[in-house]
């Protein structure tokens, strides 16, 4: 692997390590977050390491005595993180999204951590209402407030649109990779591409840009125009990042993953935030429009259809298919699914569901559904080439 | 078991109170209306969460709860066809029973939908008749549910499940978490600042309606439909207090089968009465000294949403072990329970107070501490925790609680997993040994005290 992308990949492997030497470098402070909206550019503007707290690949053991197995992967891990005092290089924890099992998680953690601040600072999730974005400014006020007073500094407007343009910076340089990626510029695996976002979750903005910068020049001239393999998309899979092994797995069976929704994807930069004026209503007006940069079933916005923005996105990208990942006990995506199923298969597009746990799934379970799903897509070319014929 | 102390559950029957059926009518009574209220002419609104129902009360429009009426379902067994219909449309089992109830519900009692002829309906024409398929489709859907992130997830679903064709008004409310040492429980800045945001959202919710209706909101009828519910809502709590009486004249089952009046029921003279009939009938088995139970060896403290169709069941269950659940989180906590912020001059403030104070809304800090406030008065000696599967909102803080209780009071603890609609996931031997165990530690401890 590119020597850059092992950094990255090691970054993301062991977040709770790469904040400890960020701390020990710059006597900073780091702040952990939830997925899936946190506006992280306000914490860095008050100085300290943002961070998206990211599900364990360890086993969860104490942390059953703390939570019911009927709760996504990635709050028990974070519960069992907590109880097992994995988390004590975190000086904080400030979150916003307003999901039942995050929500749940946060109250069991701020139990198992009485060391630690836990603040919540709920950003509206109905977003087209008369009142979402002055309600997002203002709890986006009380966040700032929140942090200056716990970390005890002051967060200046400039701060803030420094903040802003370095995580803009991020983000295009991430989508510049997925453009490249989509046209068959650069060579990316599914695994590569989570190494570089995810790492963009944990580790400082600017010593990220700078490595994105280098890696994107040494990825030059990669790409191998993704043919000879069947191209598809990846969907779902929010706030965990789905496990490497079935990344892996899924492009073995023949497949070029060429775009994705994912939260370790293509969601976490889908949208910039608007440089001018304000920057805490810049910040606002990023996490209510972020719903049509990629539609996330967490929220309520009665105009955007999650389905149909996939089914454009895939075609889009030349994807012949989508496979869906579903983290088991997703209630916003089981929610959101049935919707997807419909719309694909009424429109003809082929696509699988596979759901996923914490503990690893069977593998040859999801090979051979893969594996068969590549086939039919095949099968489907021959009959339409020669339908054509 | 030591059964020289815990007797094996025999079949005994808790002690009902007759006003039950009263209440029991009243419910009946207010279904046939919502089932004709379109041939009467009223406009049909869905919504989920905490009671608005005086507000479209006084709008003169009909509602439907989705939860009352999964409860109601699940209580008559005629659950499945609904449950059968949101399965089909591809709705996974592990979703909130009562939003796939509902949702279930909207499929089957559509008909003219694009969305309805590609969804398989019960080949069974009973079915087709069934319970859910007679709710009257919506007029307008209000979402406002507290805490849990599913309630405006599944009104999103109903409103798609309507071709997005129905007007939805979503209320986003705030969770009381507490951020800052100010925050206690209804007090503090924070706190405030919540209220005033969901009173100026139930302000936008009232401008709505009226947009419906094509009519100017009725706020004197609001606040004489509330100057009943507060009424009823006092007379509710003080019968309630008065089951601290040893024996307690009443039991949890008894009060689930008293939301209703004071969760969807019209807020009318039926409802004072009602309250009023059972506060009696409580004191004067107070002042016979008769019980709700046969014996009463042990009281407990139910935790988590209620098993709606095991209510009598599991009523009689802990007859049979000589147990009273006295009082429950559910119950207890919520449904009109802080009735002295209701100012009747205006009204709304109030009612945000009581929807941001309900059970789910507090987070576990300020729950826990309500919760132990309970189990003193009513002087407990055991928790049962109800592990509902589908419901993540009412479960999860369940495991904080075991331990506060169990430090702070030194009481003990029994969980199991259930659900509120879905039997499926209830098992009938988990709950024996549980709590035959959690009995036996109550009464070792005892053997030990006397010693």
């Amino acid at each position: 692997m590119n020597k850059i992308l092992e950094q990255l990949a090691a970054a993301a492997a062991a977040p709770g390590a790469s904040a400890v030497a960020w701390k020990q470098a710059t006597g900073g402070k780091v702040v952990g977050s939830f997925p899936m909206h946190f506006p992280a550019e306000a914490v860095h503007a008050a100085g300290a390491l943002p961070m998206i707290l990211q599900e364990a690949e360890d086993p969860i053991t104490v942390g059953h005595a703390s939570i019911y197995p009927f709760y996504c992967g990635y709050t028990r891990s974070l519960v069992d993180q907590a109880a097992k005092g994995d988390l004590g290089f975190v000086d904080a924890i400030m979150f916003g999204d307003h999901c039942v099992q995050v929500l749940s998680a946060a109250d069991m953690m701020r139990l198992r951590m009485p060391e630690t601040k836990v603040h919540f600072y709920q950003l509206i999730p109905s977003l087209r209402d008369a009142w979402s974005e002055e309600n997002a400014v203002r709890i986006l006020r009380r966040l700032i407030e929140g942090l200056e007073e716990t970390l005890g500094v002051t967060v200046t407007e400039e701060a803030l649109h420094a903040s802003i343009a370095l995580f803009n910076e991020n983000r295009q340089l991430i989508r510049n990779l997925y453009a490249q990626r989509r046209a068959g510029t650069v060579s990316l695996s599914s695994s590569e591409m989570q190494h570089i976002v995810k790492s963009s979750m944990v580790m400082d903005k600017a010593t990220h840009n700078r490595m994105l910068r280098e890696l994107t020049a040494q990825l030059q001239g990669t790409g191998d125009g993704n043919v000879g393999k069947v191209p598809l998309y990846l969907s779902g899979h929010l706030c965990q990042a789905p496990k490497l092994e079935v990344l892996d797995l899924i492009e073995q069976c023949g497949v070029t993953v060429v775009d994705d929704d994912l939260y370790h994807g293509y969601r976490y930069v889908s949208t910039d935030v608007d440089t001018r004026g304000d920057p805490v209503l810049a910040l606002a007006r990023w996490y209510i429009g972020r719903n049509w940069g990629a539609p996330c079933p967490t929220r309520i916005d009665p105009k955007t259809d999650w389905d149909e923005w996939l089914l454009k996105a895939v075609g889009a990208c030349g994807a012949q298919g989508m496979i869906v990942l579903m983290a088991k006990f997703c209630e916003p995506h089981y929610f959101y699914y049935p919707r997807i199923k419909k719309t694909f298969e009424s429109n003809g597009m082929p696509h699988l569901l596979v759901e996923t746990e914490h503990e690893m799934v069977a593998a040859g379970n999801i090979r051979t559904r893969v594996e068969s799903f590549v086939e039919m897509i095949k099968r489907r070319n021959e009959v339409n080439t020669a339908a054509m014929a | 078991m030591n059964t020289s102390t815990i007797e094996e559950p025999v079949v005994k029957r808790s002690n009902r109170l007759k006003a039950t059926k009263l209440n029991n009518k009243m419910v009946t009574d207010y279904w046939e209306d919502l089932f004709k209220a379109k041939e009467n002419g009223k406009l049909v609104c869905w919504y989920e969460g905490v009671a608005i129902n005086p507000i479209l009360q006084a709008a003169d429009i009909a509602w439907c709860h989705g939860e009352a009426a999964a409860a109601l379902m699940a209580a008559r067994n005629e659950e499945g066809p609904a449950q059968e219909a949101a399965e089909a449309a591809g709705y996974d089992r592990e979703l909130c029973s009562y939003a796939r109830t509902h949702i279930g519900c909207g499929i089957l009692s559509q008909r003219s939908t694009e969305e309805a002829k590609n969804i398989m309906l019960p080949s069974d024409p009973a079915e087709r008749r069934s319970l859910a398929s007679r709710i009257p489709v919506p007029d307008m859907i209000i979402s406002a549910y507290p805490f849990c992130s599913t309630g405006q997830q599944w009104d999103d679903m109903i409103y798609r499940q309507f071709g997005k064709k129905v007007p939805v008004f979503n209320i986003s409310l705030p969770w009381i978490w507490g951020n800052k040492p100010s925050a206690k429980y209804m007090s503090g800045p924070e706190y405030r600042e919540s209220v005033d945001f969901l009173v100026q959202q139930l302000r936008g919710c009232i401008s709505f309606i009226e947009g419906i209706t094509g009519k100017p909101f009725d706020h004197d009828k609001l606040r004489e439909i509330m100057g009943f519910i507060k009424k009823a809502a006092e007379i509710k709590i003080e019968a309630m207090r008065l089951c601290n009486a040893k024996p307690s004249p009443a039991n949890f089952f008894e009060w689930t089968n008293s939301i209703a009046p004071v969760n969807f029921l019209p807020g009318n003279q039926d409802i004072v009465d009602y309250f009023t009939i059972k506060r009696d009938e409580i004191q004067d088995r107070v002042n016979n000294g008769i019980g709700s139970v046969p014996v009463e060896k042990y009281r407990l403290f139910w935790d988590g949403i209620m098993n709606w169709n095991k209510i009598g069941w599991l009523s009689d269950k802990m007859a049979g072990y000589d147990a009273c659940m006295v009082a429950g989180r559910y119950t207890h906590m919520g449904f009109w329970h802080e009735t002295e912020v209701i100012d009747l001059s205006d009204p709304l403030d109030g009612m945000a107070q009581n929807y941001l104070t309900c059970p789910i809304s507090i987070s576990a800090p300020q729950m826990i501490d309500k919760v132990i406030e309970h189990c003193e008065f009513y002087d407990i000696d055991g928790l049962v925790l109800h592990g509902a599967r589908t419901c993540r909102a009412f479960s999860y803080p369940q495991f904080m609680l075991a331990e506060a209780v169990t430090k702070r009071l030194g009481i003990q603890t029994c969980m199991f997993e259930g659900d509120m609609v879905d039997e499926s996931y209830y098992k009938d031997e988990v709950v024996n040994s549980r709590v035959e165990a959690m009995l036996e530690a109550i009464e070792a401890r005892r053997q030990r005290n006397r010693f």
